[in-house]
């Protein structure tokens, strides 16, 4: 069953254009990666979907019920999560607090404590660290506490937005190992990643963007064997 | 009881200060120190825990100080009777000005603050029943004790530090509630806290409305010890500038930063009025300029901030 489905999305900053077409798919279960190089559209179309920028065409159906046009909390009250480009965490706040936070869309408060133990048995790290400042911790701790956070929310679509940026190999290796456990639990991924090859690694579908549109699409398997990938994406051939 | 130490040893100075220092000079100092700290607490919710840098409070504290005082020269009623209406326009304006202003970010709301702080003055400037460019008066002699007009300024000493209680006593609460917790999260990443579902724009107009209330409150008891207010003392961007300057240098978002921004600046501020004299009245400007310039460079949360960098991590919460 499709999940998520993303028709034509139209994105304007002002005169400029974030993106120009955009069409995807996201069905129940799937792990699915946006591919493209820096401003291609990746972080715009994420943040349209979670209703941080408003589309200025085509349209966003989650769940079977359109959700372009409506507010950020809104949209996230239908349980899609976001863990942001570069984190944007609550730096002068602890760890718990940071995680607390993303329990807002929650309509039965009883229910942040059980996913808070979730979360801490997710990332023990996070347990270790409670109450640290979020801003005094490592890029790899950060990725998780904005993940955790996201996962706070309870969604049934998480999606991350650059999880590998910025991160040691190890923590890359940790992160991923712990997005599949999740993806196995039965948690809808739509993913952006400018590592091509681990994102083909994890993903089931990607799509792949080029200036603001969908150019090409497909199983990660066919992808990453396919010889135009690589040209169009990383401008080698 | 370590947490009470400090507010405690706090609670004890303010309420013997006038008892030590008797002389008018220094008990007008007080009375100032503390209506200053109710203007910047005020302001301290919306640019300091909300982190909306206003430069146009002002507005606010003039709603106050004219309604008192307009109340006084049209019906012959008690200035303190103002108050509440003065609130309520205050708010009014706030909801007004706020809903599209608080939709912008960083240093254009500021912007739009101080265009609408001087837009207000100068229409103040030419409304008659605002008493114009002359400004209005309070009543020459007390009539009745509600008139709340003394010669000494203990009382307003004392009328002040029960308000200041209050006012701070509003922040504390709102500090630990969920609103108090969703603006520092807006403070620190507006968007995070969007995606997160967090209704910013609602958080911040409710602060906004909440700061404006308060504000307008010490620009009344501005006009009952002053018994005047003209577009310059009412409505002039240099007050803005005080509540902000005095927030910051004390730790905006702390507290008690504001009070204590107060009990330096204003004192300062008096020792060199009095030195100076009407020469000087430009170097006002040039200290606050240097003032800014300092915390900028040294210590952009405050005095403050000094002593709670080694702070704990705050407490767990029961969201």
């Amino acid at each position: 069953m499709t999940l998520l489905s993303i028709r034509n999305l139209e994105v304007h900053y002002g005169d400029l254009i974030g993106v120009a077409d955009v069409s995807l798919d996201v069905a129940e279960g799937e792990v699915v990666a946006l591919l493209g190089s820096n401003g291609a559209g990746k972080t715009t179309t994420l943040n349209a979907v979670a209703g941080l920028i408003p589309a200025s065409g085509g349209s966003i159906t989650f769940a079977g019920e359109r959700i372009d046009g409506k507010p950020a909390y809104a949209v996230v009250s239908r349980r899609i999560g976001l863990s942001p480009e570069g984190w944007r965490l609550f730096v002068g706040q602890s760890v718990e607090n940071n995680l607390m936070l993303g329990a807002t869309p929650l309509a039965d408060r009883s229910r942040a404590a059980p996913l808070l133990e979730r979360v801490y048995a997710i990332f023990p790290r996070l347990a270790e660290r409670r109450l640290q400042l979020a801003g005094t911790m490592s890029g790899g701790e950060r990725q998780m506490l904005a993940v955790g956070r996201a996962l706070m929310s309870d969604p049934r679509l998480l999606m991350l937005d650059e999880p590998s940026l910025g991160l040691a190999p190890a923590t890359v290796e940790i992160m991923y190992e712990t997005l599949e456990r999740l993806h196995g639990e039965g948690l809808t991924i739509l993913l952006a990643e400018q590592s091509v090859e681990l994102a083909l690694e994890f993903a089931d579908r990607a799509y792949v963007l080029q200036v603001g549109r969908t150019v090409m699409s497909g199983t990660a398997s066919d992808l990453a064997d396919d010889p135009e990938v690589q040209k169009v994406y990383l401008g080698m051939g | 009881m370590k947490k009470l130490l400090w507010p405690g040893i706090t609670a004890v100075l303010l309420l013997a200060y006038p008892l030590v220092f008797t002389t008018p000079f220094q008990q007008r100092l007080g009375a100032l120190v503390l209506l200053y700290a109710i203007a910047a607490s005020a302001w301290n919710i919306v640019g300091g825990y909300a982190g909306q840098i206003s430069v146009g409070h002002v507005v606010f504290f003039g709603c106050g100080a004219y309604a008192s005082l307009a109340l006084f020269t049209h019906t012959g009623l008690p200035p303190v009777l103002g108050m509440p209406l003065g609130i309520a326009a205050a708010v009014g304006i706030a909801a007004i000005i706020g809903t599209p202003t608080l939709r912008l970010s960083g240093h254009y709301f500021s912007m739009a603050t101080i265009a609408v702080a001087e837009l207000a003055r100068l229409v103040t400037t030419n409304t008659e029943f605002l008493g114009a460019a002359v400004g209005l008066s309070g009543p020459t002699v007390p009539r009745t004790w509600l008139d709340l007009s003394f010669i000494s300024s203990v009382p307003y000493y004392y009328l002040f530090l029960a308000v200041l209680v209050i006012t701070l006593g509003i922040t504390w609460w709102m500090e630990r509630s969920r609103i108090g917790f969703y603006l520092r999260a807006i403070r620190d990443s507006e968007k995070a806290a969007r995606s997160l579902g967090a209704r910013a724009p609602r958080v911040k107009l409710i602060a906004y409305l909440l700061s404006a209330g308060l504000t307008s409150v010490a620009g009344s008891l501005y006009a009952l010890m002053f018994q005047f207010v003209d577009p310059e003392s009412g409505l002039g961007i240099l007050i803005s500038v005080k509540m902000l300057i005095m927030a910051a240098l004390g730790g905006a978002g702390l507290l008690f930063g504001p009070l204590v921004g107060a009990a330096i600046l204003v004192p300062l501020e008096e020792i060199s009025n009095s030195l100076l004299g009407g020469r000087g009245a430009g170097l006002t400007f040039v200290l606050y300029g240097a003032i800014i310039v300092l915390i900028a460079r040294f210590r952009p949360d405050g005095i403050l901030g000094l002593f709670q960098s080694a702070r704990k991590a705050p407490e767990k919460h029961d969201a």
